[in-house]
């Protein structure tokens, strides 16, 4: 009996061990959407939240699941453990061939180079020179390879230190002498010593920084709250470019971010009047324009492989839901 | 023979645990259980890549070095540490606590307080193995110490020995299974530490193969990394084992 039972256990136990990871959550009921953030609520996201709570007072509740990271987002979405996700999943689409898509441009790229002037001062500067960014599939990375095939430069060194705030703590102590950043961060380090922490010129960047995303299946069995969800981003996004600090106010009138410290609150004006007046928030959802601008700038990223020119917007994107609210709101 | 007819049981039970295994999860991958979830024989042939290609020795050449260095900290001053807490009372008191909060305390929320103390660089790595490795190795080897047989202490004594005899040869000897109990544990938390300072701190070596394979969807590839360091660490704590019985061949039967 003990060696049957022993023998029996060792059999079952991978295949249990196996069978308990395929567990999965059950689906949102209708009129709910669960929205997976692989970030932490902040002043960069209030714009969505305002957008959020713009779709709740229309009767479609939006639940905000904040993740650790973009990847665990993207799995939940995969998984159907949320059923909107935020980020920029080309590599997921193409190679796992994952039934999900882009929907709506939430932000495009906002990084800027930013150098200690003590050392470099020009992009032929950093010919030869250390330069550190994000990570190795990172937008800031791209960014810098498309800049030295623009100026004709190789870099000495690429460090990658994830996190824009923690390369503006490596510039301020004079560990880092070239990155990219966010515009929070950018901000930060020209406050600190705007002579010291210069930005180098960069050009026009199209492609997302964050972008919705869903199965495709939910968007077609959910076209009603998604399409009330996008009406209410793209006026939000065009009332802000209008006019950035409705943000403010609006944030007063659905108390978000209670607690954010007086110190941040300062910023939010600042980054919604830089985003809006550098194109951040796109007036008409990106839809194809934005997934072309994405296929050259994440294919530099290494993000998605081939030619960009050979890809197809349709394998990526899925416009129906933008093409129908650009068309009601016009 | 019947000695050998067991060994070779033995060989085929472990042969037959790792064939279900990966039956099993090859069998998960074709369904597949998620998009996400690659098949036992992507996944071996991503491993056999990597191995050829080079990418598990760059990237081992980085992760070794963080791991050796802790390890070896932890190891020379967790025994030392431990011996010298079993061995003298104040010294516990002043000690233990110490480490008893060390062992308990959730290190992946430490790591990144870590950062602010000794910034993105080798030191802090290092510093997540010590504390992994550590705790682990000092409370061994002190619990080793601490459990001396009473009756063997009182035989030195009336054979008259010394109290160095009586360390050296009798309460040493009597810890070691113990001490090397603490050094395989501390070993593979060092894993655990170098593994969590790689994702958590600056994504090099093997947290950066599976940060970057995570990052573009090459799921296969990402599994095979961590596949890589899994092995390593058995292989590691098989190899003490193997050190264990050399030095201390009287352990053998146990």
């Amino acid at each position: 009996m003990g060696k049957a039972f022993r023998f029996a256990s060792r059999l079952i136990a991978p295949a249990v061990l196996l069978a308990a990871a395929s567990v999965v959550q059950s689906p949102a009921s209708a009129g709910e959407i669960r929205l997976g953030l692989g970030d932490i609520e902040s002043v960069e996201t209030l714009n969505l939240m305002i957008a959020i709570e713009r779709t709740k007072a229309r009767g479609v509740d939006v639940n905000l699941i904040s993740f650790k990271s973009e990847d665990v987002a993207n799995q939940a979405i995969v998984n159907d453990q949320a059923d909107i996700g935020i980020g920029t999943p080309y590599a997921i689409i193409q190679k796992v061939k994952a039934p999900i898509r882009l929907f709506f441009q939430l932000s495009t790229l906002q990084f800027y180079p930013v150098v200690n002037t003590e050392h470099y001062k020009t992009w032929k500067d950093l010919d030869g020179g250390d330069l550190v960014v994000h990570s190795r599939t990172s937008g800031t990375l791209a960014i810098a390879n498309l800049m030295a095939l623009k100026h004709g430069i190789k870099y000495g060194s690429i460090s990658y230190v994830p996190g824009s705030e923690v390369r503006a703590l490596g510039m301020l102590k004079g560990n880092i002498k070239a990155s990219i950043i966010d515009s929070v961060n950018t901000n930060f380090l020209k406050s600190k010593d705007a002579k010291k922490f210069q930005v180098l010129p960069l050009g026009d960047l199209a492609a997302s920084d964050e972008a919705l995303f869903a199965r495709k299946d939910y968007l077609e069995k959910n076209a009603a709250d998604v399409q009330v969800f996008l009406e209410e981003l793209v006026k939000t996004w065009r009332e802000i470019n209008k006019n950035p600090a409705i943000v403010q106010t609006e944030r007063t009138k659905y108390g978000l971010l209670k607690d954010l410290p007086k110190d941040l609150e300062k910023e939010i004006l600042p980054y919604f009047e830089v985003g809006a007046a550098g194109g951040m928030f796109p007036n008409d959802g990106g839809g194809a324009s934005a997934a072309r601008a994405d296929f050259d700038f994440y294919s530099v990223a290494g993000q998605i492989k081939g030619n960009a020119a050979d890809l197809k917007v349709e394998d990526f994107w899925y416009l129906k839901p933008l093409d129908t609210v650009l068309n009601k709101l016009k | 023979m019947a000695l050998r007819d067991l060994s070779r049981q033995a060989w085929m039970w472990k042969i037959l645990s790792f064939v279900l295994f990966f039956g099993a999860w090859e069998i998960a991958g074709q369904i597949p259980i998620s998009l996400s979830f690659p098949t036992f024989v992507d996944t071996f042939v991503a491993f056999m890549r990597m191995t050829f290609d080079g990418s598990f020795l760059g990237a081992y050449a980085q992760t070794v070095q963080p791991l050796l260095i802790g390890v070896l900290i932890s190891s020379f001053a967790g025994i030392a540490c431990g011996v010298g807490m079993g061995l003298w009372r104040g010294f516990e008191w002043c000690t233990l606590v110490i480490f008893i909060i060390l062992q308990a305390a959730p290190v992946a929320a430490i790591i990144p307080l870590i950062t602010y103390l000794y910034g993105i660089g080798l030191t802090s790595k290092v510093i997540a193995v010590v504390i992994m490795s550590l705790p682990l190795i000092v409370l061994n080897s002190y619990k080793g110490i601490r459990h001396t047989h009473p009756s063997l202490l009182e035989m030195s004594r009336s054979f008259q020995g010394s109290r160095m005899q009586e360390i050296m040869k009798i309460i040493l000897p009597a810890a070691s299974p113990l001490i090397f109990a603490g050094l395989r544990l501390g070993v593979g938390a060092g894993f655990i530490g170098v593994v969590l300072a790689e994702l958590l701190i600056t994504p090099t070596g093997i947290g950066d193969l599976i940060t970057y394979h995570r990052s573009v969807a090459d799921y296969p590839e990402m599994f095979a990394a961590i596949t890589s360091i899994i092995v390593l660490a058995a292989v590691t704590l098989t190899g003490l084992l193997k050190l264990e019985v050399f030095v201390r061949p009287e352990n053998r039967a146990r």
